[in-house]
């Protein structure tokens, strides 16, 4: 966390200005233009219909910002959504575990990928991004060679309450994406760990110095990504009743680019919980807002990666201009 | 010494993949998701008219009354951008035009992808259309949308690549699987012989309606030509390039064990085509298999395909607009047994609530040229 | 030229001994390894048609891999090659569809591969925006572009004339695998040789430094993205001529396969190590061993577990190796 001078005589107070905050606004004014086109998009009905389908990107966007924050990268998320899902199916079928024990195993062979991950990452020193490129590709064959090209379906009713059930009203899988964003928000924000994330991210070779114990850190974080990923699985097979090994495709893509929207540097050090939020919710709200304006699939894509540059360039641009150039 | 030690990992890692694969090769991949086959009569008795089922369609819950009213439908067809849904979405187009109340887009994603077809379907449920036409990358991951459309009033009909029956009011289908499996390995028989090895090129192992084809052409060979060699199946996405590369690997793998190759997608027809061109095999390796006469002229034309054995799938969006249609218009009921299609006049219900589109359609070099798709 | 050492550039890499236990020399023993690991179970795997048709229908990967590996080398990532090989692949059908001169329909795509590129590099060096960033943005445009511009139509009815990777030079040299060792040949000896090319690497490695130098890190980066480009654009070609029909959608997972083959070849994401020659080795080894994997039976539901096991297992290896060599702990 920076201290910074007060020496500037600014009127405008700080926090205004963070990247966080402008997103926020420039989202609230990209809602409002969208819902004057169309009535039923700022209907809460709709909105938490979007809540739901974001969740799955979500849980996974939570320790991407960690990981980003720490100067890190994890592209294998997809592939452990999609193993996690087929060996969900799997340990309940083939294994024959109760269904709640298959579930848990699930989660578990996620956090599982995610360590191997930091393993290799922490002990072998292979960079992430390779790292993480080398097992997307294995944790996918490993979905595929596992499920044997075999869907897994027919669960009990009881199974479907996370994907497609509510609570009060709020879609069930939104309930625990908002538990996740707290408990990761808090974390962030207020414990040491929080804090040593920043300072890995910021310089590496001085956080060891200091005696933060950098290795395992960073094993917590990539074990969380996994496991954060099977949770999503979780949410998908629920939601969407079936297992397929070709489940996640993509997700990566999707959650950096909620994590880097939402305001964390690519290179480490800085980022918000709050910012990846922010980031979610833009890109869901906005492709929704759009599909409903009658705005076809292929241009969707080209609006958000506009979006993506775009902001990009004016929170690095508020930055400089922050730090002085 | 680390290197050492890392070298000879890596190299029993290799020796235990080799070991492994080769192990595993008895494991040929042999079709669909433990789901039974019907293989049909060897010769050419048609099938059996099986005894009539019961409707077992959904039916929307407050469905306006639109009946002649102009109506507005979308179609999600698995992905965009590949010959076969060009093909059907001009379909709907030609019968939306010759109707004149419907207005038909086309939407989807780029990937086959299941979840994202998910949201496209959703985000037009939010938007209010009168009727949703999809083509389903899963047929269990697309019922809880389609049941959700169903509970909004907006009629279901389904073309193509079927879901859970509850989860549409009616599916047009192209042909049954067994016939298209029976019409696949005919075609094959004949133009290759009955004691020849064939291989197989197609998307994924997990797209429902190659999976099931497959797994009828395999119940139908072991039955009927129980002599034809069944050498391999290989995955090739929806990507032409890594089709063809595919094809070619086969081609030199098997040698003259490989007498025909089919293509079970609009892609990997043509690219298997081009393989068995660049490897001087026109008149050694027959090619059978799905496509688009477009994409099939050069090696029709060239009398390096003989064949390209499947339906008019302008005419399956053609009857798919026509279903919807009908249905919105009250014409088309649960327990109905046909439905008026425009130029392909009447359509039969069969398995409850499949509308038939009829035989399979072959593209020969005598009429290839009069199609544009 | 050599004495002096660019930071970054470390002077082993230039020694004729080190070599031999270098990425490269791996690789090339592993393609031979493998070729003849399963050639003992399957010969026709070793015949000249099968060989030459691995190299053949892989070579588009090795020439985007040439690029993809300067900008790694340079310090920075792409993730929108793969569509843009598409975008070019149909602008260059649409042209010969539509009676441009072949050498119109050929050349137009490379200048827009090298002017896209050449934007999202000068977005990067002077905008400072990361080129994660950047690349995953215009993959998004791009492909959504192409599906909106062609409406997902494919291309056919290409003329005779269109198909470069079907000729051969003075009948016996085919283009492809042409292309590809001479733009590997010319990319190695520019790296190395030339004042620009070893900016790159100091670029890469030290950019503070290298701007002490007298390099202009942002000039070089530009410069990397247009040059890989180009070699996209060639890359495009190639891919579009081999057959009679153009998707007009985007090749799915080209990206990645590029940037596995650049990272297998021994190009480090730490920027300031590697070569094109690595990452040419590397697209063969992988475009062999997804061929050798049918070949000797491996189930196919498996394939793709093996082939990414091989992967971590070279990537693991190269890092292992390396550390061997530097003097003092990685910081990363």
């Amino acid at each position: 966390m920076t201290i910074l001078a007060q020496s500037e005589a600014s009127k405008v107070p700080l926090w205004l200005k963070r990247h966080e905050t402008l997103l926020a606004a420039i989202l609230v004014v990209a809602l409002a233009i969208l819902g004057l086109l169309n009535e039923r998009f700022l209907t809460l009905d709709n909105l938490l219909n979007q809540g739901r389908f974001l969740t799955e990107v979500g849980l996974i966007a939570l320790p991407m910002t960690f990981v980003i924050i720490t100067g890190g990268i994890d592209l294998s998320v997809g592939s452990i959504v999609g193993l996690c899902a087929i060996m969900l199916g799997y340990s309940w079928k083939a294994f024959g575990f109760p269904l709640p024990l298959a579930i848990a195993f699930a989660v578990g062979v996620g956090a599982l990928a995610g360590f191997v991950n930091g393993l290799l990452i922490t002990r072998v020193r292979v960079p992430p991004l390779i790292m993480t490129i080398a097992t997307l590709a294995l944790y996918r064959g490993l979905a595929e060679g596992v499920s044997q090209a075999h869907s897994v379906r027919n669960y009990p009713e009881w199974f479907f309450s996370m994907g497609q059930g509510q609570w009060l009203g709020v879609p069930t899988q939104l309930l625990l994406l908002l538990v996740g964003v707290v408990v990761a928000g808090v974390a962030l924000d207020r414990t040491t760990f929080g804090r040593a994330l920043y300072v890995i991210g910021n310089n590496e070779t001085a956080a060891r110095f200091s005696g933060l114990p950098v290795d395992a850190i960073k094993l917590v974080v990539y074990t969380l990504s996994g496991l954060m990923a099977g949770l999503s699985a979780w949410v998908l097979v629920s939601r969407v009743t079936t297992t397929r090994s070709d489940m996640g495709i993509g997700y990566e893509l999707d959650v950096i680019a909620a994590v880097v929207l939402g305001g964390t540097s690519i290179f480490g050090g800085s980022g918000t919980i709050w910012g990846t939020v922010v980031g979610l919710v833009m890109i869901q709200l906005l492709k929704n807002g759009l599909a409903l304006t009658g705005v076809k699939g292929d241009a969707t894509i080209i609006v958000i990666g506009a979006v993506l540059i775009a902001s990009t360039l004016i929170a690095s641009s508020l930055q400089a201009r922050r730090e002085g150039g | 010494m680390k290197l050492r030690l890392l070298t000879t990992v890596m190299t029993g890692i290799f020796g235990l993949s080799l070991a492994a694969g080769a192990a595993k090769a008895a494991d040929k991949w042999d079709g669909a998701d433990d789901l039974p086959t019907s293989p049909l009569a060897c010769d050419a008795s048609p099938a059996a008219a099986p005894s009539p089922k019961p409707y077992d369609g959904g039916q929307p819950t407050g469905a306006a009354d639109k009946s002649g009213k102009p109506i507005t439908v979308v179609d999600v067809p698995k992905l965009i951008g590949i010959g076969y849904f060009n093909a059907t979405s001009k379909g709907m187009q030609d019968a939306a035009k010759e109707l004149g109340n419907v207005k038909i887009t086309t939407d989807g994603p780029t990937e086959a992808k299941i979840d994202e077809q998910i949201k496209f379907i959703d985000n037009y449920i939010t938007r209010g259309v009168d009727g949703v036409l999809f083509a389903a990358n899963d047929p269990v991951a697309i019922a809880p949308v389609l049941k959700k459309a169903l509970s909004k009033g907006i009629h279901v009909v389904g073309y193509d690549a079927n879901s859970t029956p509850d989860a549409r009011e009616w599916f047009v289908n192209q042909a049954q699987f067994n016939g298209i499996g029976k019409a696949l390995i005919d075609s094959m028989a004949k133009e290759i012989g009955e004691d020849k090895g064939f291989a197989i090129v197609t998307s994924t192992f997990t797209t429902p309606n190659q999976a099931r084809w497959i797994a009828e052409m395999q119940a139908y060979a072991a039955k009927c030509h129980p002599k034809m060699k069944w050498l391999e199946t290989v995955e090739a996405q929806e990507d032409n390039v890594l089709s063809f590369n595919q094809a070619t690997t086969l081609i030199n793998k098997y040698g003259d064990k490989l007498s025909g190759l089919f293509g079970m997608t609009s892609v990997a027809t043509p690219a298997s085509a081009e393989a068995v061109t660049k490897a001087n095999l026109c008149s050694k390796v027959a090619v059978v298999g799905l496509a688009t006469p477009n994409a099939m002229k050069p090696y029709v034309t060239k009398d390096c395909v003989k064949s390209v054995v499947l339906w008019n799938p302008v005419d399956l969006g053609y009857a798919a607009t026509y279903v919807m249609r009908a249905v919105v218009d009250g014409k088309l009921k649960a327990g109905g047994t046909s439905v008026d299609a425009g130029k392909l006049g009447k359509l039969n219900v069969v398995n409850g609530s499949e509308i038939l589109l009829g035989s399979p359609f072959i593209f020969t070099k005598a009429n290839v040229k009069d199609f544009d798709f | 030229m050599s004495a002096i050492p660019f930071p970054g550039v470390r002077a082993s890499e230039h020694s004729v001994i080190r070599m031999l236990g270098s990425q490269e020399a791996l690789l090339a023993l592993a393609i031979i390894g493998v070729a003849i690991l399963v050639g003992l179970d399957n010969a026709r795997f070793l015949a000249t048609r099968n060989l030459s048709d691995i190299l053949l229908g892989n070579a588009y990967v090795a020439v985007a891999a040439i690029g993809m590996s300067m900008i790694i080398i340079s310090g920075n990532i792409d993730i929108s090659v793969g569509s843009l090989i598409g975008v070019m692949a149909t602008i260059s059908g649409s042209l010969a569809v539509a009676g441009a001169p072949i050498v119109v329909a050929w050349g137009l795509p490379l200048i827009v591969g090298v002017l896209v590129m050449a934007l999202q590099g000068a977005i990067v060096a002077y905008l400072r925006i990361p080129s994660i960033v950047v690349t995953l943005g215009m993959l998004s445009i791009l492909k959504g572009g192409l599906i909106s511009v062609t409406g997902g139509k494919w291309i056919t009815d290409l003329p005779e004339s269109f198909h470069l990777a079907d000729i051969e030079l003075f009948g016996i040299l085919p283009m492809p695998v042409l292309l590809m060792t001479v733009a590997t040949a010319l990319a190695a000896i520019w790296m190395r040789y030339s004042a620009r090319g070893r900016s790159i690497y100091a670029t890469g490695g030290n950019p503070e430094a290298a701007r002490l130098c007298g390099i202009s890190p942002q000039r070089t980066v530009v410069m990397v993205f247009a040059i890989h480009g180009f070699f996209a654009g060639v890359a495009a070609l190639l891919f579009a001529t081999q057959l009679k029909v153009i998707q007009s959608t985007v090749p799915p997972n080209l990206e990645l396969t590029v940037i596995t083959a650049a990272v297998v070849g021994g190009v480090s994401i730490l920027g300031g190590v590697g070569t094109v020659v690595g990452s040419t080795l590397a697209a063969v080894l992988i475009a062999e061993i997804a061929s050798a994997l049918v070949f000797i039976n491996v189930s196919p539901y498996w394939i793709h577990a093996v082939q990414g096991a091989m992967i971590l297992a070279t990537v693991v290896a190269d890092i292992l190796r390396r550390r061997r060599r530097l003097a003092g702990a990685l910081t990363r």
